[in-house]
């Protein structure tokens, strides 16, 4: 880091960086949301199945995100644990319109719960209920209840409905996140004031 | 959730993803496919459903948990199956249904085509006779009479419609005569099942031909554009299941279970079954494992063939079986053999070893594993009651190799900690193996003179009469002796028994042969009286120890006859340590 880097650190010019997994089952939509969430000038138009994972990266008012936007195919879904422990927060995508794998999807979300690298710590969890744009999508509220969602006690997390297709839902799951994020390093640096 | 350690376990295998228990669905499992329909990736369920088994047949589509097509099917479906027909993009499979005589083939869930079975041979007779009546030579009853004659003797059978006018009532007949007198008869056979068979290419996405057993004991090979009969293959038996593999340009086998309880092996290069099984009761299910074929049996057991039809194993159900279906996970290496049994349990076997149990609320009549929506392991269950069941293997789920069944502890597999072999082990192993001759004479040798001396020595009491027991025929006697007391003062009993059979004997003596420094006996001799046989006496005599020196010595005891001067027996009595005087 360059003497400049530090300055603008110091003066708050500089953003805090943050590390998101983004997380779900295959075809619910991760990619597609965090091309929305990049600067328009930097999205893709089409949206193929992700291989393995990709890392992007987005900034929010106070905040730089770099995202691991993991794959969710089956045969890939044994490398999510891998980077557990680098994530401070984590996107969980769920198609709201796909009933049948909505167990899946909550067997996944317990996996990670239940994962040593997680389950001591408090990781923020945004969860996108995904795909409201379809007909027969179920609402937040059903997602949350099928996914047992009440029974996270132990960490912060907030569901929210989004159209990834057409951005709607994501700014409001974003901001939260944000918030989780902040509230979480000033609390920190708090305790290491404290500690001085 | 459940309680059971083995539901547990099941639970740790399946995730019950949806399951309908009012599905409305009359089905087997020959008449379940699971197909992208829509080329979105996505795969769909589709079941014939027969209704009541009279009418309401349907072909039903569903997606995810929801249904999402239903179109009217004419008669009962036998068989459905989901296959390419053309190469065209995108790649749809188009759906065969098999019902009577017919193949309805949709294609985006449209009717597409109708292929129908070649009528058979019409009975000439027969032909001649409806000839006559359409001209109005014979009347209805005389018309009755030579289908009759024509029935019992022909070896052609009688078409349908003859078959159905000798069973209608007299006042029927003129109506049903006038009413069919005009068309040609015609003979017709029914699909009794169908199966799909790569046209050339092995590929996932390769065109298929469709394969169709028939009533009339024959096997069709259609092509998949032009719906013509590419080969004609015959059987002995009508087949009632169908397993096909391999490609009908290079090289493939088609296994069929019949009516008549064999399998038959069919191949490329002959028309006639390569090999054939016969079975001990009826086949009720059919399934391919790789290159083996598992067949499950109407007296409860499931047996593995190779494909030339030799015999590999043989499992034990706890219950009847209802239905069977192929476990295939091509990504994870995995094959196995469901079976669904009456007592609402499916089982999976992995060859003979059951690998896991699933339970169900209803019994299971059509099992379908595959590729559903999104998940590739996914598990389609009907059931009797009309439910619609799906479950997904879980991605962490693993199968024990080893049988869940009860078998021989692993304790009796495990190997004991035997020692190594020692230098001084095998050294001695070599000695005995150079020398055995010499080890086993020097051991002869050693073994005959301890006989020797133990027979010397065995004569040598004999003699003297050492024993105390009397060998002589004439006074068979048997003494023994009990000292009593601490000392100085002991009593000394000896028990004398007569053991001949029936004589007693008299003039017996007891004399007492010790160290007069050492003890005092008060009757070191007396005269024992007549002894009746089997009786024991018992005789009381008293010694004192004179000695103060605390040392014990033995006193003999003799048996004697009048007259005679060696003695009848003689006893050692080990005197004890007089301890009273020891602590005086």
């Amino acid at each position: 880091m360059g003497l400049f880097d530090k300055l603008a650190g110091w003066l708050g010019l500089k953003k805090k960086e943050v590390n998101v997994l983004c997380l779900g089952l295959d075809n619910s939509g991760k990619t597609t949301i965090i091309n929305k969430l990049k600067p328009s000038n930097a999205q893709t138009q089409d949206i193929v199945p992700t291989i393995g994972f990709n890392i992007e990266k987005f900034k929010t008012s106070s905040l730089s995100f770099t995202v691991f936007d993991m794959s969710g195919q089956g045969r890939y879904r044994n490398l999510w644990e891998h980077y557990y422990k680098e994530g401070q927060a984590i996107i969980f995508v769920i198609d709201s319109a796909d009933k049948l794998r909505m167990v899946v999807a909550k067997e996944e979300l317990d996996t990670l719960l239940n994962h040593p690298d997680v389950k001591h710590r408090r990781v923020p969890i945004l969860f996108f209920a995904n795909k409201m744009d379809v007909r027969e999508a179920l609402s937040s509220v059903k997602v949350s209840q099928l996914l047992c969602l009440e029974n996270i006690k132990d960490k912060p997390w907030h569901i929210c409905a989004s159209d990834a297709l057409r951005g709607e839902g994501l700014p409001e799951g974003v901001d939260w996140l944000q918030g989780r994020v902040v509230n979480s390093i000033v609390l920190k640096s708090k305790s290491i004031v404290s500690l001085h | 959730m459940s309680s059971g350690t083995e539901m547990n376990a099941e639970s740790s295998k399946w995730l019950d993803a949806h399951y309908d228990p009012v599905a409305n669905l009359y089905t087997f499992s020959s008449c379940i496919d699971l197909a992208d329909l829509n080329g979105d990736g996505e795969n769909r369920l589709v079941i014939g459903d027969l209704g009541t088994g009279s009418s309401n047949m349907k072909l039903k589509v569903y997606r995810g948990t929801a249904l999402m097509n239903e179109s009217t099917l004419l008669d009962l479906p036998t068989g459905l199956v989901s296959f390419l027909m053309d190469l065209h993009e995108p790649r749809i499979p188009a759906i065969a249904v098999a019902s009577g005589p017919f193949i309805y083939v949709y294609k985006n869930l449209r009717p597409y085509f109708k292929f129908t079975l070649p009528s058979l041979e019409i009975n000439a007779l027969e032909q001649d006779v409806w000839q006559q009546a359409r001209e109005g030579q014979i009347d209805p009853l005389a018309l009755k009479e030579l289908l009759e004659g024509i029935r019992d003797t022909a070896d052609v059978p009688l078409s349908v419609r003859s078959l159905r006018y000798l069973g209608l009532e007299t006042q029927d007949m003129e109506e049903f005569v006038s009413l069919h007198k005009q068309q040609p008869i015609r003979r017709q056979t029914v699909i009794t099942c169908i199966g799909t068979l790569k046209k050339s290419s092995a590929d996932e996405d390769g065109v298929s031909c469709l394969v169709i057993g028939t009533e009339s004991n024959d096997v069709y090979i259609l092509d998949p554009e032009a719906f013509t009969i590419l080969s004609k293959l015959s059987l002995p038996s009508a087949p009632t299941m169908m397993d096909v593999t391999g490609q009908f340009d290079v090289e493939f086998r088609i296994t069929v279970a019949c009516r008549n309880g064999n399998i038959y092996i069919l191949r490329r290069e002959s028309s006639k079954p390569k090999y054939c099984i016969e079975l001990s009761s009826h086949p009720v299910g059919l399934v391919r494992v790789g290159k083996n074929v598992v067949v499950g049996c109407a007296e409860e057991r499931l047996y593995g063939f190779t494909q030339k039809g030799k015999k590999l194993w043989t499992a034990q159900l706890p219950a009847p079986i209802t239905t069977m279906a192929t476990m295939d996970l091509p990504t994870r290496g995995f094959q196995a053999v469901l079976v669904g049994l009456a007592n609402c349990e499916v089982h999976l076997y992995r060859d003979k070893n059951l690998v896991s149990t699933i339970k169900s609320p209803d019994v299971v009549t059509g099992l379908r594993f595959g590729r559903y929506g999104r998940e590739d392991g996914a598990l389609v269950m009907t059931t009797k009651g009309g439910g619609l069941a799906v479950k997904i293997l879980k991605r962490t789920a693993a199968f024990d190799e080893r049988d869940a069944a009860p078998g021989p502890p692993p304790a009796q597999s495990v190997r004991l900690n035997v020692p190594k072999k020692t230098k001084l082990y095998v050294d001695q192993t070599l000695r005995e193996r150079e020398h055995a001759t010499a080890m086993h004479r020097a051991f002869q040798m050693d073994l005959s003179r301890v006989r020797l001396a133990a027979a010397q020595a065995y004569v040598r009491a004999l003699e003297a009469s050492l024993t105390p027991m009397s060998a002589n025929p004439a006074a068979p006697l048997k003494l023994n002796a009990v000292v009593q007391g601490l000392g100085p003062a002991f009593k000394l009993t000896l028990n004398v028994q007569n053991t001949a059979a029936s004589r007693p004997i008299l003039n017996l003596t007891v004399s007492f042969l010790y160290d007069g420094g050492l003890y005092s006996m008060r009757t070191p001799y007396f005269r024992i009286p007549l002894l009746v046989p089997g009786l024991v006496y018992p005789f009381e005599t008293l010694v004192e120890c004179t000695s103060d020196k605390g040392i014990s010595d033995v006193i003999k005891v003799f048996v004697l006859h009048d007259g005679k001067t060696a003695p009848l027996l003689t006893a050692h009595i080990n005197m004890p340590v007089s301890e009273g005087l020891a602590l005086e």
